[in-house]
């Protein structure tokens, strides 16, 4: 089963991203921010895919993604951010620490599913 | 598992992803005289068509797959497609 | 001299040209987009290459002109002639500035202040500030409608069926290329992935490195394969599919005559290997591709020079490194880096920018036993900023010099070939052996025959056209004529005559002569225009035509014209004419006497309607180059200057004869006969020899008195005597010896001999001598200089 783990600070987003995830059979994982997240990856979990928010307390997107690439098994899991319409030299960043592409928000089914198969083989 | 590796013989098997490359790669190094069955395979990771273009394993059955058939056997069995070429080959 | 700089200092010249031909142009044709491309373009590349060097002023002010031209380029700004006249100025200083580094290796201390100016008003129109170069370009471009080069990785037949379709169809295909970066599977990228999501694939291509790493040394990580794909997908989705690779992809959207174009044209594939290898022709963010050509030419520099610590080239280098290293977002230090730590470094950043596969080139350095051309490695590191549209046939540059090494060499071989004559008679008559003799003379006629076609094929290549002499005179007429408020409409016609580029090189002073006279003399303001009936706007013509052997330049203008009157008193009162001359002196033979030396000087300008200023100079460097130059007039009209020059002045058919023992040339085509007249049949009429011939009375005049040489014919002996034609008058060449007719290699007078003007050339005789060939008009004056 594929496993998508979901890094963000708002819970209306986790949410809407893991109702639309499980309706269409991914298992989902959950994070609040960066530092949680990370806890998690270095206690075993084994996402697919990982999808994270850029602005977050405590840690940002971005330091997550770079620290999560050195996360045992990690070295080539897709990493999706979420980004606002405004956030163009974010992505430029998340893309040199190592994050695959990204959405930008708001984030409907069609898009989430279609991204993912974009990006993960087989999915 | 989508690969199956035995001692000259491979089947990839669904969707080889990234995490396998490695380890294709490493018996394509060792392998005296790889055989690869493509058969059952539905997607080679770059890094895995990559291996294997460069050890050149025999390729013992083609893909059913319609892209890998189309466009990648020819690749890898020789009778390179027209449309594929090598650095090095004159125009 | 650094051979990075020398290759930059080479390039330069002609981006400069192509710039200025380009704002020249668009001022005509203002907001032409293809126009505006080409000159947007070349001031990139322009800046692209300037960063290579410590010329920071350089690159600040053609980054400056860059942004003025991307702004108009993108639409956001209509080029007005303010602009323009900021845009030349900008690159006339550039020239200047160059032409102190061709010399200095270095900027004039004064470039600062020079360029500070200028700055300022390019920005002005982009609001002042300085904008820097963030990388948010465009990813791809709508219509590129030039083949791109990797096209030939698809195969010919496919392209040539599908060139068909889509003429029937009067339809497009877009083709990708898709250059993955070497560590593009840590962002967990798969390329096959993405390439076989491409909606409507029509054509796959898998480019493989030139040469894989051996399996021990193979990194299954490193991503080394790319993609060339044709599909019929829209663009929209293929920039989407592509989104977020988009400084990996390069799109272009092509029809059927771009592909026909690129078929037509051959590129060749191994110089694509080895374009791929030095540089990579995407677009991708401006920055990063120039931060990418920076680390390949500076690698390529270090793989050249034997650079060591504290040099200067190190140093540039090292800034260069440096710079790139900074628009790629990853700063090092590199104070005080040596030659390999350089190397390093800059493998270091080409992987992270977008590598090209590993090994590949330092391969291209060893691969000679691979079928890579040598011109085509030499080709690679020049082509630094190709945005990889070159269409048509392939263009060697090569130094003029060698050029003219190779048609000395080809004289030699006349030279020697015409040696196998002198055997061929030896063999008969020393040796007795006609057998022999015929066999050399047959070896010689075949000879002859390669001998002929290879001079004709160096000939060939020495031809230019027109237009590079044409080239300057938009700018010139341009400048010209809004300093004297004059509106004139320059018409250029025949560039594309060819002719020796030694004719071309000598036509530039008199043409620049006489365009300026017809612009500061000839043509009206436009007041005066209007009151005499004519359109304001004045009319100057550059026309160039083939003339068998010849070419004809004529300039001609639609000004006040000459007044044969005031020409043909000038010249009486300059005592150039006699009074009876002023009476009978047809007016089209007055209009030429503005040709006469000493005719005009320059305080008599304005008297004379203009016409006059240094003619005589224009006169004497064509006919130097054995042209003619003719002049008609109608006053009130306009002038027609007609200038006929020889096609080529390469090969010259000179009469060698002697006189002290020195060999001399005359140019064949001035050559009436020879004759030899007993001595007491020699006359002298008014202390000048004569020779009666056919009843005609022709002056002799002694060579040897002429050029100051020691000899005397032997008394009682019959006079040699040369008739040659000049001016339309026979006159006879008093000589010790004739010899035969050669072909000659004629090469201007150097040194020394530079300010003999009896002289009009040097050629190498088979025997190692050199022949002085005679400039008959001067060694005439010169003869009645004596008398």
């Amino acid at each position: 089963m594929t496993t998508v783990m979901l890094v963000d600070d708002s819970a209306t987003m986790l949410m809407s991203l893991k109702s639309i995830l499980t309706k269409a059979g991914y298992a989902v994982e959950t994070a609040g921010h960066g530092k949680e997240a990370l806890d998690k990856l270095g206690k075993g979990v084994k996402p697919n895919l990982i999808i994270s928010d850029v602005n977050m307390p405590q840690m940002d997107g971005i330091t997550f993604a770079r620290e999560a690439r050195k996360a045992p098994g990690m070295r080539f899991t897709p990493i999706l951010m979420l980004t606002t319409e405004s956030e163009q030299t974010k992505r430029a960043e998340a893309k040199a620490a190592g994050a695959t592409g990204w959405l930008v928000k708001p984030v409907g089914p069609d898009q989430l599913l279609g991204v993912i198969k974009q990006v993960l083989p087989g999915a | 598992m989508p690969l199956e590796l035995h001692e000259e013989t491979a089947n990839l098997v669904g969707v080889v992803t990234v995490d396998e490359v490695e380890q294709l790669t490493g018996w394509l190094r060792t392998a005296r005289r790889p055989k690869v069955s493509l058969r059952r395979c539905n997607h080679l990771h770059t890094g895995a068509l990559q291996a294997l273009l460069l050890f050149k394993p025999k390729i013992s059955s083609a893909p059913n797959d319609a892209f890998l058939a189309t466009q990648v056997l020819p690749l890898l069995t020789g009778s390179s497609g027209p449309a594929n070429k090598q650095g090095s080959d004159p125009p | 001299m650094n051979p990075l700089l020398a290759q930059f200092l080479a390039e330069a010249n002609d981006l400069l040209a192509q710039v200025d031909e380009g704002l020249l142009q668009l001022e005509r044709v203002p907001g032409d987009p293809e126009l505006v491309n080409e000159v947007f373009r070349a001031a990139h590349t322009f800046k692209g290459s300037s960063g290579l060097f410590d010329f920071p002023e350089l690159t600040r002010l053609t980054h400056a002109a860059e942004d003025l031209l991307d702004q108009v380029r993108s639409g956001r700004l209509a080029l007005d002639s303010g602009m323009t006249d900021d845009l030349l100025a900008a690159f006339d200083l550039i020239r200047g500035w160059l032409a102190h580094v061709t010399t200095h290796e270095r900027l004039p201390a004064s470039a600062g202040t020079d360029a500070a100016g200028l700055i300022t008003r390019l920005r002005a129109p982009l609001g002042g500030e300085a904008v820097t170069a963030v990388a948010t370009t465009a990813t791809s471009t709508a219509t590129i409608d030039v083949a791109p080069e990797w096209l030939a990785w698809l195969d010919a037949e496919w392209l040539t069926e599908t060139a068909g379709w889509l003429a029937t169809t009067s339809s497009t295909m877009r083709f990708v290329r898709y250059f993955p970066d070497s560590d593009c599977f840590f962002r967990a990228e798969d390329p096959l992935h993405l390439v076989r999501q491409v909606p409507a694939l029509e054509r796959l291509g898998v480019v493989q490195p030139r040469v894989w790493p051996g399996p021990d040394d193979y990194d299954e990580y490193v991503c080394l394969l790319s993609f060339i794909l044709a599909t019929r997908a829209s663009l929209g989705e293929l920039e989407y599919l592509f989104r977020y690779v988009p400084d990996q992809v390069q799109i272009v959207e092509l029809d059927s005559d771009a592909i026909t174009r690129h078929l037509s044209g051959e590129p060749p594939l191994q110089v694509e290997a080895a374009v791929t290898a030095a540089v990579m022709p995407m677009i991708d963010s401006d920055l990063a591709a120039d931060a990418r050509a920076l680390l390949h030419a500076a690698q390529s520099s270090l793989a050249v020079d034997d650079v060591v610590a504290g040099d200067t080239r190190l140093r540039s280098v090292v800034h260069a490194v440096a710079s790139a290293a900074r628009a790629l977002g990853v700063p090092v230090n590199l104070t005080g880096a040596d030659r390999a730590t350089l190397l390093a470094e800059i493998d270091r950043l080409l992987g992270a920018a977008a590598p090209a596969p590993a090994g590949v080139a330092e391969d291209l350095s060893t691969a000679v036993a691979a079928p890579v051309p040598a011109a085509a490695v030499a080709d690679a590191p020049g082509r630094a900023d190709d945005p990889g549209g070159q269409v048509g046939t392939r263009v060697l540059k090569v130094d003029q010099e060698k050029v003219d090494r190779l048609m000395e060499l080809v004289g030699e071989l006349n030279v020697a070939k015409n040696g196998l004559t002198f055997l061929a008679d030896a063999a008969e008559e020393e040796f007795g052996s006609r057998v022999l003799s015929r066999r050399i003379k047959d070896q010689y006629a075949g000879m002859h025959r390669i001998a002929e076609e290879l001079q004709a094929a160096v000939m060939d290549v020495r031809m230019l056209p027109l237009s590079v002499a044409f080239g300057r005179f938009p700018r010139l007429v341009r400048d010209l004529s809004r300093r004297l408020g004059k509106t004139i409409e320059l018409v250029t016609e025949g560039e594309d005559t060819m002719a020796d580029k030694d004719v071309i090189e000598a036509l530039g002073d008199p043409l620049v002569h006489l365009v300026r006279n017809s612009l500061d003399h000839g043509i009206e303001p436009s007041d005066e225009r209007i009151a005499a009936g004519k359109p304001p706007a004045a009319r100057l013509t550059l026309a160039a035509v083939a003339d068998g052997d010849a070419v004809i330049v004529e300039v001609s203008d639609d000004g006040r014209g000459v007044d044969p009157e005031r020409v043909k008193r000038k010249a009486y009162e300059k005592g150039l004419i006699s009074e009876e001359e002023l009476e009978t002196l047809s007016e089209s033979d007055a209009v030429n006497l503005v040709f006469r030396a000493g005719f005009s000087t320059a305080d008599q300008v304005s008297d004379l309607s203009g016409r006059g200023v240094g003619m005589d100079a224009v006169r004497a460097s064509v006919e130097k180059l054995g042209g003619s130059v003719t002049m008609r007039s109608k006053l009130g009209q306009g002038t027609f200057t007609r200038l006929r020059l020889p096609l080529s002045m390469a090969v010259t058919q000179v009469m060698v004869v002697s006189v002290a023992g020195q060999r001399f040339g005359i140019p064949v085509d001035l050559v009436v006969e020879t004759v030899r007249v007993p001595a007491g049949e020699m006359g002298r009429v008014l202390h000048q020899d004569v020779v009666m011939m056919r009843g005609e009375v022709v002056p002799v005049i002694d060579l040897a008195r002429a050029l100051d040489m020691p000899w005397a014919p032997t008394p009682g002996e019959d006079r040699r005597i040369l008739v040659v034609s000049v001016n339309s008058q026979r006159i006879g060449l008093l000589v010790e010896q004739f010899h035969r007719e050669v072909d000659v290699i004629l090469k201007p007078m150097e040194g020394l001999l530079a300010y003999a003007d009896e002289f009009s050339g040097t050629a190498l005789l088979g025997d190692g001598l050199v022949l002085l060939v005679l400039n008959m008009k001067e060694v005439l004056g010169l003869a009645a200089r004596v008398a």
